[in-house]
């Protein structure tokens, strides 16, 4: 799996169809981080860490 | 035998023999940069063909970030889209291979949001034989080769490549040089070795180098005097929302020829304007961001060891990495050309049919 912004999901997808991984699982952020706090991005951190997880264990999103 | 692996052929496809008609269907299909092609027929084609000794199935090169494959045959189509003689073929090739090596880093190339475009520095007989211009103007319009040339490798990056922007082309703004930018160096007015030697080929060798970028920078000084000289070219190298700061790079600068000859005059080989401009152009870390230092931080530590609002901080990892041509007509213009940062340019010997 993989992780990316909003803003590179288009470049994702097209990437991992490219490279032969169609179905690949990628979690979204939204963008921008770099105007937002360290905090806020704990928070966005914290709210995406379990379906993350789950993606690497294989495990179907929550 | 062939060792070389083939690639799948060019797709044909049948259109109405009518330009507008075809350059409508290149447009909604974004086969296209935005300006008219030049219909890709059978008969195009093939007298492009006709200029190279491989077979149009070669494969030259994957390229990133779709990794399409880029055979002699889809460069040939591209280049023909692009406007070029069917002569530029072989230094289309050359470039493509270019691109495609590790040290040039397409994959960050094409899909970053900074604005890095492909550019593409002939040297050698291929820049007379093939009329590429080195002198007035020619990084503008008005030269044939130099504009279809870096057109046609822009089309190949997108096309074969698949870098649509918007799409895996991320740039924010992009920029002018992204739908062409291609020059030879001026060698008869180069005092010192031209470009292609300095990077081991030999001077009756025809060479194209790209490079990845970020835009071009005017100086005008009316300076005559080379200390002065190399201390404002290193005063506009330093600037703190750079990529070359923050991860060290491969800065370029373009000197046009009376700019060259008073360096030259002034007793500077190439090597030591190099290592002059480095130690000038190292740059208080402090002048960075708070956010940029950070990455400073993250991404040269290793390099400088700890980094403090007083550390100086060089423009690239050693003096040498700062690449210089001579370029351009009479003028006191010289130009500074960022780099991407992360990139390193390519070399390439272009193999003439004959």
């Amino acid at each position: 799996m993989t992780i990316c912004s909003t803003a590179f999901l288009t470049l994702g997808t097209a990437q991992a169809r490219a490279l032969g991984y169609p179905a690949l699982p990628i979690a979204v952020m939204p963008h921008p981080f770099g105007n937002r706090t360290r905090q806020e991005v704990r928070q966005i951190a914290e709210q995406c860490v379990d379906d993350i997880v789950n993606l690497v264990s294989g495990a179907p999103a929550l | 035998m062939n060792a070389i692996p083939a690639a799948p052929g060019a797709a044909r496809f049948e259109a109405p023999d009518d330009f507008d008609a075809i350059n409508r269907i290149y447009r909604e299909r974004r086969w296209g940069d935005g300006l008219p092609i030049v219909p890709p027929t059978v008969e195009r084609v093939e007298r492009m063909l006709a200029q190279t000794r491989r077979a149009r199935g070669d494969l030259v090169a994957r390229i990133a970030p779709g990794y399409g494959a880029a055979s002699v045959e889809h460069i040939a189509v591209n280049a023909v889209l692009a406007g070029c003689d069917p002569e530029y073929l072989p230094l289309l090739i050359a470039a493509t291979e270019a691109v495609a090596d590790p040290r040039f880093n397409l994959q960050a190339i094409q899909a970053t949001t900074n604005p890095v475009a492909a550019w593409i520095i002939v040297n050698g007989p291929a820049a007379q034989r093939l009329d590429i211009n080195s002198t007035f103007n020619c990084l503008g319009q008005g030269a044939w080769a130099n504009a279809t040339v870096g057109r046609a490798l822009r089309l190949i990056l997108q096309n074969i490549g698949g870098a649509l922007p918007g799409e895996m082309d991320r740039a924010t703004q992009g920029q002018p040089g992204k739908f062409t930018f291609c020059c030879a160096e001026n060698e008869a007015e180069n005092p010192w070795q031209p470009l292609h030697v300095e990077r081991g080929f030999a001077a009756d060798c025809s060479t194209v180098t790209v490079v990845g970028a970020e835009g071009t920078m005017n100086m005008n000084t009316h300076s005559k005097d080379a200390e002065e000289l190399l201390r404002v070219i290193a005063e506009t190298m330093m600037h703190p929302p750079s990529n070359e700061y923050c991860h060290s790079g491969e800065p370029w600068l373009i000197l046009g020829p009376e700019h060259a000859e008073i360096l030259s005059g002034g007793g500077f080989t190439k090597g030591e304007v190099k290592q002059r401009l480095w130690q000038l152009s190292k740059m208080p870390a402090q002048r960075m961001s708070v956010k940029d230092l950070l990455r400073v931080k993250e991404s040269r530590t290793e390099e400088l060891g700890e980094i403090l609002p007083d550390t100086l901080l060089p423009i690239a990892l050693r003096p040498e990495d700062i690449q210089i041509i001579v370029a351009g007509g009479p003028g006191t213009h010289s130009v500074y050309v960022p780099s991407f940062g992360n990139t390193y340019a390519v070399t390439r010997e272009v193999e003439f049919q004959a």
